[in-house]
């Protein structure tokens, strides 16, 4: 291990406790490494999306290669820029359009596919009989639950009588989902923890020892 | 005499020669596609193959921070999966020589027809239950939306969530603290955003009248511009241009949990008396509401996201559960186009149920037409 | 030109994507492609928007001396530090990949694992359950995170949690994706047909 490695282990490990100090209350420590951790991740994202993007898919396809298709992409992003003047702002609406509107054309579909009809296709039961029957009355479950939850979404009359009694059966099945979803998630959290428990009581002396 | 001029090589050449020009050929095109779709069942295999190649929904990697849960919800994929392996080697199925001799057949039907290929290559057979979808959804919003117009007056049923913004604002000025709005982490061409500033011009319009300070950290760029934007016309509309403050509304940086222990530093310094979480959020959900909770401030949150709602409901006052979300801005602004919109979900949803229904009937007869969705 | 113009090609550009998903024609197969990268181009240029905006914001603390000016230095100097090295040694090498293992990877790490801490609290929280709803949230979660350890298998407990993941659990999302699913397809219809235009900002 070379002594830029130890040196970055000892400033991980006092970040590391410095964000953990917030646990405590918002202290001068912590304070310092959350300005760190946003100058340092602003600097590093930004030059590794400008090496990805724009010399990736603008710069050397264009100006190497002679692929004019990717040519709009930069005047795009030049018309971006045009944002920071108030008297240019409007200009730059037309990247911001292209942007916004480019990827809603592409979810109409997909959302369509993936969110509506797939989901909708795996919620109808199969002929009973056909599989056994606990997992038949499963699909049934499913079914009323979907049912009951897409009337609770509804927003065009009160969740009065059958419709409201129907969309609380809805919020039931909301919440026990929700409640599974959470069970499910926090042992995956505490993994984390444990994660950096590792670092700053085993990795690190251990660092220490091979100096 | 036009059928004998017509012959299928002159029809073939006319429309190839179409196809060199995109727009023409596009029209061609999307008229075969619904003769051709309506005439073949889609084939769950190449459905698959296709969806597959589509780049994912949230590229920011919502899958990999979802609950593992998710995977329950998978089971129509993983069905649609199975049957992908299943019909992908076809020749499995069929005896050799029957097979040999479908492929002759298919070869010299081929060669015949050779020159009529690219024209049904315009469309997609395996997608014509979503492109009839969408043309039937398309169609119902924008009628709804025209109707919308006429400017009657639709109902919208209580959203708790939203009735609690004026008492979140109020609490606020009472104090004498600033309300913080958080976007989520999505950039401005997610729809989740588009709808959260949507909701932030109204909350915006709110905290002016009542004169107090909105603080907005932003993780996207463009986010931050719209922002300011928005809420400076939400103040100029109110009477108090004075009151806005563009350095109120800032950008931190792209790191997820870079932007999260900013928006927790600013919370804990600032202490905002209401906390508004609007948007598609990922695991820094919880840290946000948590840090929120701990320094007494009436929370609202909204998302999208299935995986990050239970944690939100856990530690907000009040949550926007999924397509809340989207009403939100509706229900606060009563904007006669956007109600129409809304109109239209809820017919799509009374269409939904409908199928759900009747596929389910028809499943119990024994008729499975589950294939017809895609 | 200042408020249709913006819409119509924003219209253009939605439907090419639009119809992509259903014809495999190469020509729209490469536009879509080209449009791809096109996006990841404006894209990585308006992080260059954000880095002036949070240089601008952070160096007019600084100047006038405003409450914490001391943290706003760090920030810019951090933000300094990085685009100069990745600049003068290149980002594959020297200090840019050490700020980023040794710097920005842990702390991101620290708060990813902060989590565990606020979901104890959360979980507290949702222990007192006040009502009905509240009751089955804690319960459902409660069978499910016991199923998940040894002790869930030793009480029996784990084949509750596995049915109630499979069933209620995918109900619940599943009712929440088509309702989401309905919300984010008429939210993108308003846009490319520009009945929703609040993001193009003010006077569009």
């Amino acid at each position: 291990m070379v002594i830029w490695d130890h040196i970055g282990m000892w400033v991980a490990a006092v970040l590391t406790i410095a964000i953990f100090s917030l646990l405590y209350r918002d202290n001068p420590f912590y304070r310092a490494a959350e300005h760190l951790l946003v100058g340092v991740s602003a600097g590093y994202y930004v030059i590794n999306y400008f090496y990805a993007s724009v010399i990736r898919k603008f710069a050397v396809p264009v100006f190497q290669q002679g692929d004019l298709w990717l040519l709009p992409g930069g005047i795009l992003g030049l018309l971006i820029l045009l944002r920071l003047s108030r008297r240019t702002q409007w200009v730059s609406r037309y990247a911001i359009a292209f942007y916004v509107a480019a990827w809603s054309g592409y979810l109409i579909p997909s959302v369509i596919q993936e969110r509506i009809l797939i989901q909708l296709q795996g919620t109808i039961p199969p002929q009973p009989g056909t599989v056994p029957w606990d997992a038949f009355l499963g699909a049934i479950i499913v079914l009323i639950g979907v049912i009951s939850i897409l009337i609770y979404f509804y927003f065009s009359a009160p969740h009065t009588g059958v419709l409201g009694r129907i969309s609380q059966v809805g919020i039931t099945f909301l919440m026990i989902g929700f409640g599974a979803s959470f069970g499910y998630t926090v042992m995956g959290r505490v993994s984390l923890l444990i994660g950096r428990f590792q670092f700053l009581f085993q990795e690190l002396p251990e660092s220490l020892m091979n100096m | 005499m036009i059928s004998a001029w017509l012959t299928e090589e002159r029809l073939g050449r006319t429309l190839l020669a179409a196809g060199q020009l995109p727009w023409r050929a596009l029209a061609v095109g999307m008229i075969l596609a619904v003769a051709v779709g309506a005439g073949m069942s889609p084939a769950p295999a190449a459905a698959q193959a296709t969806s597959a190649e589509s780049p994912p929904v949230h590229p920011t990697g919502e899958a990999a921070l979802a609950p593992p849960g998710d995977e329950t919800l998978g089971d129509s994929r993983v069905s649609g999966a199975q049957e992908a392996d299943a019909v992908s080697d076809p020749a499995a199925l069929v005896e050799p020589e029957i097979l040999a001799e479908e492929v002759a057949d298919q070869a010299e039907e081929d060669a015949r027809f050779a020159w009529l290929q690219p024209v049904s290559g315009w469309f997609t057979p395996a997608r014509f239950p979503t492109a009839v979808a969408t043309l039937l959804f398309g169609i119902t919003l924008l009628v709804l939306i025209t109707r919308a117009r006429g400017g009657r007056d639709l109902y919208i049923r209580r959203i708790a969530g939203l009735e609690a913004v004026d008492e979140a604002v109020g609490r606020a000025t009472e104090m004498g603290r600033p309300i913080l709005y958080s976007p989520g982490l999505d950039p401005m061409e997610e729809v989740a955003t588009v709808a959260s500033i949507n909701i932030l011009g109204q909350v915006a319009r709110k905290a002016a009248a009542y004169e107090t300070r909105l603080i907005m950290p932003n993780r996207d760029p463009i986010v931050m511009t719209v922002s300011q934007e928005v809420v400076r016309e939400a103040f100029t509309e109110a009477g108090r241009p004075d009151l806005y403050d563009p350095n109120d509304i800032y950008y931190t940086t792209q790191s997820q949990f870079g932007y999260a222990a900013a928006v927790c530093g600013t919370m804990m310094r600032e202490r905002p008396a209401a906390n508004f979480f609007i948007g598609h959020f990922y695991a820094e959900s919880l840290i946000l509401a948590e840090t929120g909770n701990a320094t007494g401030a009436i929370q609202i949150a909204g998302t999208d996201s299935d995986s990050q709602l239970p944690f939100f409901i856990c530690a907000c006052d009040y949550t926007l559960i999924g397509e809340e979300l989207y009403a939100g801005s509706v229900y606060l602004s009563r904007e006669p186009l956007l109600l129409g919109a809304l109109k239209g979900q809820d017919v799509a949803k009374v269409g939904i149920l409908a199928i759900l229904i009747l596929w389910t009937i028809l499943s119990f007869l024994g008729i499975d037409i589950r294939s017809w969705l895609g | 030109m200042k408020k249709t113009g913006p819409v119509v090609f924003g219209f253009l550009i939605g439907v090419l994507m639009l119809l992509h998903h259903f014809t495999p024609s190469s020509w729209i197969g490469d536009r879509y492609n080209n449009v791809l990268d096109w996006k990841q181009v404006v894209f990585g240029i308006t992080l260059i928007l954000g880095v002036i905006s949070l240089f601008t914001y952070h160096w007019k603390k600084i100047e006038r001396r405003a409450e914490g000016w001391g943290y706003s230095v760090i920030t810019v100097a951090g933000l300094i530090f990085m685009i100069a090295v990745a600049l003068i040694f290149t980002p594959e090498r020297g200090p840019y990949p050490w700020m980023f293992d040794h710097v920005q990877a842990p702390m991101q790490a620290t708060m990813f694992a902060l989590l565990a801490f606020y979901v104890a609290s959360a979980s507290y929280r949702a222990f007192r359950a006040r009502n009905f709803h509240a009751a089955l949230l804690l319960t459902a979660g409660v069978i499910v995170m016991l199923g998940r350890v040894s002790l869930g298998e030793l009480i029996g407990i784990d084949s509750v949690s596995t049915w109630i993941l499979d069933f209620p659990n995918t109900a619940a999302k599943r009712g929440v994706m088509i309702g989401v699913g309905l919300g984010m397809t008429a939210t993108a219809i308003k846009i490319i047909t520009g009945i929703e235009r609040t993001y193009l900002g003010k006077g569009a």
